[in-house]
């Protein structure tokens, strides 16, 4: 019965469009939403995945980079560098500072760049300097396009001035953006004497994970997190912030899908009621007739989610070259899942058209 | 065996002081080959009798056996199967499916009933050139006259190969001339392929094609008489007795 489904969409141009308009809007809105979320998670794990350690060793409590602080004693190296099993242990130092510039607050990361330990480097620096020398600092092109601050210019950051010496990238997350600074530069900027903010530590080969963070973690003063866990933790951060609003959005977007295709399909119903009629007096089943709604509503359906879908994937194309925090990524899986919502939400938008036409009386069909 | 025997079937709607008994005793058979033509004033129960043979409407006294079997005893999806497999309609006002063309309509029956789509098309296409719409297989209906749509609801009757045909005043929305020209065009195509045919008609031209008259007055049967019944199965060039 999927030709008469189909055709009776078709019939009616205006309200196919319609409801076609209605899933398409909300396939949109949440593919774009679960995108961007998917986008900002990996966006935050992308340079510390780069920082070379298998555990992070943060004060007692401190989960991340930046919701929790972390500061430990210089001294804590030592403590960590005798125990068994340990292969290497380095500081690494940073946190955010914010300062104005040209009358824009801007929000940057900032990172000691410690060569000699080999730690705190920008992860791809794509203009400028590498490594920064004494007196500036590495900033994400993203912030130095979108703040319009060149190679060259002097910025004021945490009441230094900072020269900017190369470009990097793949740092920028949302409201701030990683930079580099050389070690004394940052922790003068850090105000951390004598201190850092966390441990790289790198477990010796044949060395058993599992008890080397036992053993460091009989200091109270210390966690050791392994590096996954880490990136996690931070991306958590973005998940816990998006959830919520993809959960009100997929809501929004259901209750729109559902209630443009209840209403068209409803009202073809109502209007072809007497064809319907037809057809159950020439011996048309009333399980065809439900399959030929339900068809309908799922032809639609489906026709709304590859418009939505396509839609999606051209404005997150098109918009993240305009706005830089449009960072998305859209999977596979998440494409799959919004498809499965869309039918399901189509087969419960029909049940009310459904219940119309059970009732029609195919005698009505002999009254002129 | 009787293709229908309608045994002192009667219809009331409504109760108490409103009821109305739309039908009131009628017994009749019809055989194969048959052409009974229905007369009778409007409101006298015409086309409640046609539902109810029709399996459309249950009546609430009597019964009524279709090839030999009481339909009162078969489930909702057995009474669809058999007016699918064993019945053809036509009506007063064509009801063909807008969104349809003139083919897709015939198909549409032997679809449901699980032909292929193939040789359903085939099958309606010859149907339709039987009645002379070759021209108007592509034609939605908005686009047929009267007397087309009506021999595409002719054709959409026949297609599954119905032993009973019920017209209910398939003449009244086209013109003299054209109502009589279709209606003839009905009875020769199912006389000579033996099925039966129920017609209500008020056309008493019509008299010539039908083998049997029978007139209804109030819900009763009041008079059955023979038909001139003759024409009608030479209408067809190929049918034209020898
Ligand atoms: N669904 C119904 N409910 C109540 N009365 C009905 C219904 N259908 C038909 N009737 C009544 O039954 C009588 C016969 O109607 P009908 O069978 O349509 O007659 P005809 O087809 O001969 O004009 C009429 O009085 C009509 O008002
Ligand atoms: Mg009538």
């Amino acid at each position: 019965m999927l030709f008469l489904a189909i055709k009776n969409l078709v019939q009616e141009k205006t309200r196919l469009l319609i409801s076609v308009g209605g899933v398409a809007f909300s396939v949109l809105l949440i593919l774009s939403i679960q995108g961007l979320y998917q986008g900002w998670s990996n966006k935050i794990g992308e340079y510390i995945r780069t920082v070379p350690a298998d555990y992070w060793i943060t004060q007692t409590g401190a989960t991340d980079m930046f919701h929790t602080p972390s500061v430990l004693p210089l001294t804590v190296r030592d403590f960590l560098a005798g125990v068994d099993g340990v292969g290497s242990a380095k500081p690494f130092s940073g946190r955010r500072v914010a300062f104005a510039h040209n009358g824009k607050d801007i929000n940057l990361y900032v990172i000691a760049d410690d060569t000699e330990n080999n730690v705190g480097a920008p992860a791809r620096v794509v203009e400028g300097k590498s490594v920064p020398g004494k007196g500036e600092i590495i900033i994400d092109r993203v912030v130095g396009r979108s703040q319009d601050i060149r190679i060259g210019d002097t910025i004021p950051v945490a009441g230094r001035e900072l020269k900017v010496a190369g470009y990097s990238e793949g740092g920028y997350i949302l409201s701030f953006s990683f930079a580099f600074a050389t070690k004394e530069d940052a922790e003068s900027i850090l105000q951390l004497p004598g201190a850092t903010n966390f441990f790289l530590v790198t477990v010796k080969n044949g060395a058993d994970p599992a008890a080397v963070v036992s053993r460091i973690e009989a200091d109270p003063a210390v966690d050791a997190i392994s590096k996954d866990r880490f990136v996690e933790n931070n991306t958590n951060i973005v998940r816990d912030t998006f959830l919520p609003i993809i959960l009100v959005l997929l809501l929004i977007g259901i209750a729109v899908g559902m209630t443009v295709i209840g209403l068209t399909i409803f009202t073809s119903t109502i209007e072809k009621a007497r064809e319907y009629g037809v057809l159950k007096a020439i011996g048309v089943s009333n399980r065809q007739l439900y399959t030929v709604v339900i068809e309908q509503a799922v032809t639609a359906a489906v026709l709304g989610y590859v418009v939505g879908a396509a839609l999606a994937l051209a404005v997150s194309a098109a918009a993240g070259s305009y706005v830089p925090e449009f960072i998305t990524e859209i999977r596979w899986l998440d494409a799959a899942w919004i498809l499965g919502v869309t039918l399901v939400m189509a087969v419960a938008a029909s049940l009310l058209p459904v219940r119309r036409l059970s009732r029609i009386d195919p005698a009505e069909v002999f009254r002129a | 065996m009787n293709v229908v025997t309608v045994q002192d079937v009667s219809k009331t709607f409504g109760s108490g002081h409103t009821a109305v008994t739309a039908v009131d005793h009628v017994s009749l058979s019809v055989e194969a080959g048959d052409i009974v033509l229905v007369m009778g004033p409007s409101g006298s129960g015409k086309t409640t009798l046609l539902s109810m043979i029709g399996t459309l409407m249950s009546p609430t006294g009597g019964r009524i056996l279709i090839s030999g079997q009481d339909i009162s005893t078969l489930s909702p999806a057995q009474l669809s199967r058999l007016r699918l497999q064993e019945f053809g309609f036509v009506f007063q006002t064509f009801n063909l499916l807008s969104a349809l063309t003139a083919e897709e309509n015939v198909m549409m029956p032997l679809l449901t009933a699980g032909v292929p789509r193939k040789e359903a098309r085939t099958k309606a296409r010859a149907a339709l050139e039987q009645l002379q719409l070759g021209h108007r297989l592509r034609n939605l209906p908005r686009d047929l006259s009267g007397g087309e749509k009506q021999r595409v609801a002719i054709a959409r009757s026949l297609a599954n190969d119905p032993r009973l045909i019920l017209a209910d005043e398939p003449t009244a929305n086209l013109d003299a001339k054209t109502g009589q020209d279709v209606t003839l065009l009905l009875c020769g195509t199912a006389c000579r392929e033996n099925r039966a045919v129920i017609i209500v008609s008020h056309d008493q031209r019509l008299r010539t094609a039908a083998k049997r008259v029978i007139t209804i007055d109030d819900g009763r049967l009041s008079t059955e008489e023979a038909g001139e019944h003759n024409l009608h199965c030479s209408m067809h060039p190929e049918a034209a007795p020898a």
